[in-house]
């Protein structure tokens, strides 16, 4: 069982699935969220490394804040790889720093980083900060006195659905403060 | 930006937002006349904050006023069609 803010996630499930008990996270965004993180498609929650777990929790915890991630160079024919004895935080300091020299190449050049293309899961909400913001939505709505805000308070459907006999996921969900 | 990303975010996207040209308004923001109109399906712009509309519901012309929270929705948003059912006892003559 792996705890991550809150939610634990079923040893037994497959990563990809798993990641949808998070509020807000559906296949597609656990599919991102698995390809960020080098998870494969059919690896299970107990089969993840330490590392994966915390740096999924660290990217979870803040998306928005997250830093971009690294582009990996192909190698070219007169690659020679390092010793095998030199351990892999040495290989990951050396890459960095090689990385941000990157970035400050480009930069005087004046390419701004990560232009052109945004990182879908930048913007990715999760959990109470996704229940906020659809709080807030209904909160405005109300306070502006549209017709979804009067619905949303009547406890009625809002986008014209029948009220004769079912509507009970409105009923149920549609109120002032949903969370 | 490829033209099928644009169509699919919506018309008003790549046609701009449904609007009507009331003529009188700029009177209606300097002597506070309120704008008698049946345009339901009207967005709400930016030069519409402080005016008074008469939106008609179907059935008469029930006061908005405009605040600058509403822009982006429709006039007709403010103008409730339906009222609460209420029973009344019929009248025996």
């Amino acid at each position: 069982m792996v705890h991550i803010l809150g939610v634990n996630l079923p040893d037994n499930h497959l990563a990809r699935f798993a990641l949808t008990k998070f509020y807000g996270v559906g296949h597609k965004t656990a599919h991102r969220l698995c390809a960020r993180l080098q998870v494969h498609d059919k690896c299970k929650v107990k089969d993840l490394s330490p590392f994966q777990v915390t740096s999924l929790a660290s990217f979870l915890s803040a998306p928005a804040s997250a830093p971009p991630l690294p582009r990996y160079l192909v190698a070219t024919p007169s690659y020679v790889p390092p010793p095998p004895n030199i351990p892999i935080q040495t290989l990951q300091a050396q890459f960095n720093a090689a990385r941000i020299e990157r970035e400050k190449k480009k930069l005087k050049r004046g390419i701004e980083a990560g232009k052109g293309y945004v990182d879908p899961l930048k913007s990715l909400k999760i959990e109470s900060e996704l229940r906020r913001e659809i709080r807030e939505n209904i909160a405005h709505q109300r306070m502006i006195g549209s017709y979804v805000g009067k619905r949303h308070a009547m406890h009625l459907p809002v986008r014209g659905q029948n009220t004769q006999s079912n509507a009970k996921t409105a009923k149920k969900l549609n109120q002032l403060d949903r969370y | 930006m490829r033209p099928t990303q644009l169509l699919q975010k919506g018309r008003s996207a790549w046609k701009g937002p449904y609007f009507v040209a009331f003529p009188n308004l700029r009177e209606a923001l300097t002597n506070h006349v309120p704008i008698k109109t049946q345009a339901r399906s009207c967005t709400i712009l930016p030069n519409f904050v402080g005016i008074r509309f008469m939106v008609h519901n179907g059935k008469d012309y029930v006061p908005v006023n405009v605040t600058q929270d509403m822009v982006g929705h429709k006039l007709g948003e403010f103008s409730h069609t339906k009222k609460r059912f209420t029973y009344r006892a019929t009248k025996r003559s």
